[in-house]
This record gives structure tokens, sequence and C-alpha cells, in this order.
């Protein structure tokens, strides 16, 4: 407990480290509009970590996926939208259909690789990505789109940043999983065999734990997750299906910050991610190479976490 | 019997009158005779890039389905088009291959239609050394439009950028342009630097906000570019990033504040509606070639021949424009060569090298090519801003100016277009 508490204290302060040295000498109206921006785009990188971290925690799959199944689910929204569905049902049936998407890989595809290494699984993911991105792509050709929700046209001004209900939404919705994932894994039964495969999966195997079930209910909740994170990034970012594919890479950086475990450290990681990010625009020397900040920070992370520790990615061994 | 036969032939005359009717009904391109053309195919080659994120095929859709108007209307000579087209995905190897398999492998005497971010900056070394023209219809890059042996009907981002600053800076009262291009080497810094260097030479103020194209946050973009002091944006990305900026503009409600123009990606049919109507009558856009609905020949003529030649859904946008207007330039050049010397790959450079003062409605100014180092023959245009769920034209052709055009007048002058 010591050492974890150690580990967040550090991060926190080579975090407000990077921040102070970013903004040294900046007027504080313009570094508010910065922070806010980058909370916003960091609740997003949030959001997809914590979808990422759910199912690795019952599963051991690090679903490289999740951002091709998000981009479908919005395109279909958007498709259905553009024929006149109401638009509740199109957001329903977005987050149905990735659902579905991820019951099927879940079920059928998943448990012949239970046994193998988590990198093993991790790959097979990626040609679930690359499928996905193809099938979509088939059915959508490259167009001028535009997603976007009712709650885009509400918004309140915080330090100078007007922000939309949409992202407001995000951030709530990140923190709302954090501790709604969080209490289900504490008191309900499933939740309980959850942490049991996440902790030995060969020994909830002889205790009686019935994988197949629990983990299938681990790949919906993370389909319904990508699902919603999908609409999220097509109103957010923009509906172009491969950038919200490989919007799950920054999504990974936020998870391993979490060092994909902890919920709460995720939410953490991903919104200094988001906001170290944008506060390196205002360094003329840096901002070229913002895009790379979450690698850096995950990269960090990993070096901090793994001294003198099991390696991540280490199996089930 | 004779029912019977009196009723075959009427089927057969009925047939035959309306075959000729849908024959009369199609466009012809080029001088031939109206027979489909016969003989020795002449090889044509064009590249194109289309992988995600981005899709440039409708500048090659546009030149196969003139190349097939030509064909079916009596050829070059006589003789019919063989045109071969390679998609370079993007990937800077494909695109070598795809010019070496056409260049090398079948001998083609000319590309033309060619549209890709990258196959131009691969591939001009080797158009060189080969002693090859291509008459491209889609550069975007510092190095397709800086090449002696590319010259495209296109304007690309640079042209297109300055064009819709001078508009802001001589229509709506710019002193201060914010130009927020792409994070790609020879692409974002050689346009908005172009866009600076125009507003410098003016005593005016510029600067330049380049972002990663896969970058998911566009509001850091737009924040730089506010904290840059700038009163006029000028957004200089594809169209998706672009719409995304503005997605972000929309969302601080920060419309009235700034003037907002825009290069030609934005000049696209499914942008007005993409933007909403929040953006109507406030974002305005530099056209490179003639508006979609322009009434001039070849603009009919290009919608007819694309009706008539291409598939439904392949896009009638600018890139398709100028592909057709390639490739009908390069039909023009070789109906006027000697037909023994149309088969000869340095003949035909040369002949395409000489083309000056080719006219089109499509374009404002004359098409030339010369033996330069650098090719932008279309650097004049138009601007429209978003009207409801189209465009509306608030200035006829009008021609740029700036630093990086003054090589190009003195070309012109040289070659007595001027």
């Amino acid at each position: 407990m010591q050492k974890h508490i150690q580990s967040v204290s550090a991060y926190v302060v080579l975090m407000a480290a990077i921040m102070t040295a970013l903004t040294w000498a900046m007027p504080a109206k313009i570094v508010g509009l910065f922070v806010v921006s980058g909370l916003a785009v960091g609740s997003l990188y949030a959001l997809g970590g914590i979808g990422l971290v759910v199912l690795y925690r019952a599963t051991g799959v690090l679903n490289l996926g999740a951002g091709a199944i998000g981009a479908f689910s919005v395109m279909l929204a958007w498709q259905l939208d553009v024929r006149g569905w109401p638009a509740p049902l199109t957001w329903l049936a977005a987050i149905g259909v990735a659902t579905g998407l991820s019951l099927i890989y879940g079920r059928l595809i998943a448990p012949r690789l239970a046994w193998r290494d988590p990198v093993v699984k991790a790959v097979a993911t990626l040609g679930l990505a690359l499928i996905v991105l193809g099938v979509t792509a088939f059915l959508w050709e490259d167009d001028v789109r535009k997603f976007s929700l009712p709650t885009d046209e509400v918004g309140v001004t915080i330090l100078g940043l007007r922000v939309t209900v949409t992202r407001l939404i995000v951030a709530c919705a990140a923190v709302a999983i954090v501790v709604g994932i969080s209490l289900f894994l504490a008191w309900t039964r499933v939740g309980l065999q959850m942490r049991s495969l996440a902790n030995d999966r060969d020994l909830s195997a002889l205790l009686g734990v019935p994988i197949l079930r629990v983990e299938t209910q681990a790949w919906g909740i993370a389909g319904a997750i990508a699902g919603f994170t999908g609409l999220m990034f097509g109103d957010l970012v923009r509906l172009e299906p491969t950038i919200i594919t490989f919007l799950v890479i920054p999504c990974i950086a936020a998870a391993i910050c979490g060092r994909l475990h902890s919920l709460g450290l995720v939410l953490v990681g991903g919104l200094s991610i988001g906001v170290i990010e944008s506060l390196m625009t205002l360094s003329p020397t840096f901002k070229s190479v913002r895009s790379m900040a979450p690698f850096v920070i995950a990269a960090l992370v990993l070096m901090w976490m793994q001294r003198g520790r099991r390696p991540l990615f280490a199996g089930d061994q | 019997m004779k029912r019977l036969l009196v009723l075959g032939l009427a089927v057969l005359g009925a047939a035959t009158l309306s075959g000729t009717a849908a024959a009369q009904d199609k466009p012809r391109c080029g001088a031939g005779n109206g027979t489909a053309a016969t003989g020795a195919p002449i090889k044509v080659g064009g590249i194109f890039g289309n992988a995600a994120p981005g899709d440039f095929s409708s500048a090659t859709d546009a030149a196969k389905a003139f190349f097939d108007c030509v064909n079916a209307s009596g050829g070059i000579h006589g003789r019919p088009v063989q045109y071969m087209i390679e998609n370079d995905q993007w990937n800077p190897e494909l695109a070598g291959q795809a010019a070496s398999k056409l260049v090398r492998d079948e001998g083609v005497v000319a590309m033309v239609g060619n549209a890709s971010f990258v196959e131009m900056s691969v591939n001009a070394p080797l158009y060189a050394r080969e002693n090859i023209m291509a008459m491209a219809s889609g550069c975007a890059v510092s190095e397709c439009f800086e090449s002696s042996s590319i010259v495209s009907t296109n304007q690309g981002p640079l042209a297109s950028s300055v064009g819709a600053a001078i508009y802001a800076v001589e229509e709506l009262g710019a002193k201060n342009i914010s130009c927020i291009g792409l994070a790609i080497p020879s692409v974002g810094n050689w346009s908005c630097g172009a866009v600076e260097e125009y507003m410098a030479s003016k005593g005016l103020a510029g600067s330049s906000v380049l972002l990663n194209p896969a970058a998911p946050d566009v509001n850091s973009g737009l924040l730089e570019a506010i904290a840059s002091g700038a009163d006029t944006m000028l957004v200089n990305l594809p169209a998706g990033l672009a719409i995304a900026v503005l997605g972000s503009a929309k969302e601080q409600d920060i419309r009235d504040t700034y003037k907002w123009i825009s290069s030609t990606p934005l000049y696209d049919r499914s942008v007005p509606g993409a933007l909403g109507e929040y953006w109507d009558g406030a974002m305005f856009v530099n056209a490179e070639l003639t508006p979609f609905d322009g009434t001039g020949p070849d603009n009919v003529h290009w919608l007819s021949v694309m009706d008539a030649y291409a598939k439904a859904e392949d896009p009638r946008d600018t890139f398709s424009q100028a592909g057709y207007l390639s490739a009908k330039f390069f039909t023009q050049m070789l109906e006027a060569m000697d037909p023994g010397d149309i088969d000869v790959r340095a003949k035909v450079t040369a002949a395409i090298k000489a083309i000056a003062g080719y006219r089109s409605d499509l374009i404002c100014g004359p098409y030339y090519v010369g033996e330069v180092d650098r090719h932008m023959p279309n650097h004049a245009g138009t601007m429209v801003k978003v009207s409801g769920a189209g465009f509306e034209v608030v200035r006829e052709c009008y021609e740029y100016e700036g630093p990086y055009f003054a090589p190009l007048i003195e070309a012109e002058k040289k070659f007595g277009l001027r």
C-alpha cells in the first residue's frame, strides 16, 4: 500500500512539474483555457482506457479492437440517423451492435486463445481491429460526414473556455463508470468471479468459477463501453473510422498509467495525458511533438512501475 | 408469315432508332469521327491515392471517363487510349512500384490525372530521369509543383490558401491571418508559409498553426491560433479535419469573433450539410476550378462525360474537374502532333512542354507547361461562401499575388502569355 501511494505521489509530482515547466510565466487565463481543453480530451482517453482495463482485468485480453468497434458503431448511428431513425434509437443501436461485435469475438474467438500469452491475445484483437476497420471502410467510403448529439448545443464556461454538455457527459461518464465498475467488482457475485479470474485463472477454474460465462459478461460490458466511447469520439473528435480506430493507442497509454488494473489511476492518467498534450501547444519547442505525449508518459510510467517487479504482460505464471 | 416479318422489321427498326438516339445522347470527346477507335492503343498511365483516410481517385476516375469518351468518339488519330491506373494507397513503396510498372514495364508515353499526397514526392526524380511528363490533377505537396516533370491542373494548398487570404484582406478587411495547416512536410509549412509571406508583403501579420493529421485534440490548435492575435482564421486542412476544427469553433461560439476562410478542400457538395446552419454565410472558401454548377461549355461537358462514362457514385468534385481537364488538354495536345510521333515518349514529352495558352472555362487563366523547374499554371480562382445547402460565388475569377508567384509570372511573360 505504501509503495502504491509512493508511486501515485511520484506520478502526480512528475505531472505537476511538467505542467509547471510548460506554463512557466504564461498568463493564468491562457493556461486555464489550455488546461480545460486538455481535460476535455483527457476524459476521452480515460473513457477509452477504462473500457480496456475493465476487460483486461476480467479476461487478460488487451482489446486493441475496441477503437474499431467504436468506429463501426458510430458510423452505423450516423447511417441510421441519415435514414431518419429517431436519434435515441440510433445511439442504442450503436451501443447494441458494439456489444454484439464484442460478444461475438469474446464467445467465439477469445476462448480459443484463453491459454495463450497475453501478447498473443492482444495481437489477435489487432486482427479484429483490422477486419472491423476494413468492413467499415468497405461500407462507408471516404466522405465528409458529421455526427453530432443534441448536447453539443448547450455548454458552460469554465476558466474562459466553453465546454459543451457532451464533453461534461464524457467526463461524468468516465467517473461514473469507474465508480460503477468498482462497486460492481466489489459487491456482486459476478464481480467477485471477475476479480478471481483476474487474480488466478487456473485456480478460479478449479474452484468452479464459470469462466466462459463470466468472460462473456466482461466482453459484453467492454463492448457497450466501446460503443458509447465510439459515439463520443465520433462527435467530439471527428467521424473518420481510421482516426477513431487508432485512438485506442492513446487510450492504451491511459490504461498503462493505471497499470491495466486501477480504474482510478486510468482516469488520472487519461486526464493528465490530455492536459500535458494540450499544454505542450504553448511551448514553441515541444508543440510539434505533442502527439508523442501519451507514449512518453506511458513509457515513463512503465519504467517506474517495473522497477523490481514482475513485468507487464508476464502471462499467468 | 408476312405479318411476322413486318413485326420483326419494326422491332429491329425501333431498336436501331433507340440505339442511334442513345449514341446521339452520349457526349463526344476529342476530334474523332464518331466511330469507336480501333488499332494499336496509345498507352497512358495514371496514379492516385486511395486508402484511409483519404480518397483522391476522383481525378483518375474523371480522366478515365474522358478517355473512354475519346475512344468511343473515334480516338486520337483513330487510335484508342489505353489508360492504365494504379493506386499508391499512400504508401511510398507502392507509389514507386506503380510508377516503375507504368513507366518502365508498360512504356506509357505520359502520365495523366495523377492525384496523391505521396506519389509525386516519390516519383518526381524518376519522371525526370525517364524524360516523361506527368499532367497531374491532384497535387498537394511542394515537390509536385516544384518539379520540371510534373504540371497540374489543380492549384494545391499553397495557391488556394493564398487566394483565400487575398480575398480576406481585400474584401473582408483582414489584418492578421492565422493559417491552420497540416503538420506534414512540404504541405502545411509550405502553404501556410506562403500565406505568411503574402501577408508580410502587404505589411500585415500572419502566423501558422500546424496540426497532426491524426490529432484528436484540434481544440488546442484552435486555441493556439486564437492566442496568435489573429482576426482571421484560414482553415487549410483536409475536409474531415477542417470540419473538426470548425466544430471546435462552434463549441466556443467564436464564429462572429473572427473572419473564417478556407482553401479548396471545403469546396465539396457535402460540406455545407456537414457544417450545419451555424456556418451559413460565415465560411468563405476558395475554389481552385470553376464552381460545380458553372455553365461554361467545358464544365457542362465534364458533367455529361461523367454521367455517360463514369460510375454514378464517382464524385463530381474539384479533383474530378481537374482530372477531366488534364485528360482533355493531353488529348488536344496529341491530336496536334504528327500521328507517327505519338508513340515516341521523348516527342510526347517535348510536345507537352511546348503547351502554351490552352484555355478552358474550368480554370481562370491559360494553361501552359514550358521547360521550367516549377509548374503552377492555375493560380487564379474563385471565392464562394457557404450558403444554405450549397455555395454562392462571392468573387469571380481573380489572380493571386505574392512572392511565391513572382517567378511564375516572369515565366508567363517569357511565354508571351502576358
